[in-house]
């Protein structure tokens, strides 16, 4: 699972110090703890499988080159999740155009009053039955990741699948707490607004009420 | 925001709440706010489904991934020239007994336990030589020409040579057409031909069989 953080046989920093002396095989550890993290949260950035799977390389050729950039007083994971997200903000950027995200204005609040509340929450609960919904819309949340702005993204990204505190996201991406809680909190009701939209338009088309 | 006005303090700690990280003061705010209003119930429950959905569909994503090659790939552009030989040598064997130990101890003590008992079976000469070597055979027998003893020369298959000498017995008559006085070793000695060349000798048919002597 992508979320969950197991014991590690041997830490992220005995490892880093491994490959500092020149150790190629701590390395590889390295690479093969976080490979599905890594391209995970590229895959929520970009939404191309192919450019996430280059940046998920590159990120991880980065941290090689730079290891003596990192000075240890930080976890690993937030150092190469940084790597990676200010990556894929450049290819994001190099696109051009910003793709269909917009800027959140963070002053204004959150009109929720659209959205219908309790709808996803009702409707998925935790009822295997419901596994066909689950499946449908969990392919469409990258679709609904895609209109969130990248900073925005990256905070949700990062939450959901390392399960980072946000003390650590706040370390990872060089901002204050306060942002991490703000940007988090408009990036969920603009992912959840579009979600609810086409449970919506779902059960329209199907004529299925409430379950 | 429609219904509860207390919602609009509310609703922005209900991401941090569903995330565990309101200090408990706050939550217990936020959860006695959620036991009167139905709508940031109804909010809380969206967000925890929300989290849900997006680990489930990411995970979907990245279980289509194979990423056999992927460590490979970075193996590869991040591995620089080849080092020396010994910084090699050095490398993979310390990498050895720090990440297979157990595997090399098992294997160096299976492979002490090989030497400790195969080696002295190696070294122990098993196969004893002459008359009880196990597979001696006798390939060809060659009586000496003019020899005062009639020798047999037995040829071991191992390349040995085993020389069995055989009383004389002089009442054998020569054969036909052999000056008299001429010894002549009745179990061989070449004997010239028309030509004059020297013809290998063969052991007489009706000879009495060689008895064994010393070596």
């Amino acid at each position: 699972m992508l979320g969950s953080r197991t014991h590690l046989a041997t830490d992220d920093l005995t490892l880093v110090k491994r490959v500092r002396s020149g150790d190629q095989r701590a390395f590889k550890l390295l690479v093969e703890r976080y490979q599905r993290k890594v391209y995970a949260v590229a895959l929520g950035m970009l939404k191309d499988k192919e450019e996430a799977m280059d940046v998920s390389q590159e990120a991880f050729v980065k941290v090689y080159k730079y290891l003596d950039h990192f000075k240890g007083d930080s976890s690993f994971y937030t150092w190469l999740y940084r790597i990676t997200v200010n990556i894929c903000i450049d290819v994001i950027r190099k696109r051009g155009g910003g793709g269909e995200a917009v800027e959140f204005d963070e002053s204004q609040a959150v009109d929720l009053s659209e959205a219908r509340i309790g709808a996803l929450g009702s409707r998925l609960g935790t009822n295997p039955q419901k596994s066909a919904l689950r499946r449908e819309l969990a392919e469409k949340i990258q679709e609904a990741l895609a209109t969130v702005p990248e900073k925005h993204r990256a905070i949700l990204l990062l939450r959901e699948i390392e399960g980072m505190s946000y003390d650590d996201l706040a370390r990872t991406l060089e901002i204050p707490k306060g942002t991490v809680m703000s940007r988090l909190f408009h990036a969920r009701a603009k992912v959840q607004k579009i979600l609810s939209e086409y449970l919506e338009l779902d059960e329209a088309k199907s004529g299925v009420g409430g379950e | 925001m429609a219904g509860n006005p207390a919602c609009e303090r509310f609703v922005p700690m209900l991401s941090p709440y569903v995330d565990g990280e309101l200090s408990s003061a706050e939550r217990v705010n936020v959860e006695r706010h959620l036991a009167a209003c139905r709508d940031c119930t109804g909010r809380a429950a969206d967000l925890r489904a929300e989290s849900g959905l997006l680990r489930v569909g990411l995970d979907m994503a990245v279980d289509d991934v194979d990423f056999k090659d992927f460590t490979q790939r970075v193996m590869a552009r991040v591995t620089p020239d080849k080092p020396p030989f010994m910084e090699r040598l050095r490398l993979a064997v310390s990498e050895m007994f720090l990440y297979q130990r157990t595997a090399m101890i098992s294997s160096l003590a299976t492979a002490a336990v090989l030497v400790l008992v195969g080696l002295p079976l190696l070294m122990s000469d098993r196969a004893p030589v002459g008359y009880a070597a196990e597979r001696m055979t006798v390939k060809s027998i060659q009586p000496y020409r003019n020899a005062e003893v009639a020798p047999v020369v037995m040829e071991t298959d191992n390349g040995g040579t085993i020389i069995w000498l055989v009383d004389e017995d002089s009442d054998v008559l020569p054969p036909s057409g052999v000056e008299s006085g001429e010894r002549q070793d009745k179990t061989g000695g070449g004997q010239p031909d028309g030509n004059g060349r020297s013809v290998p000798a063969r052991p007489v048919p009706d000879a009495p069989r060689p008895s064994g002597g010393s070596l």
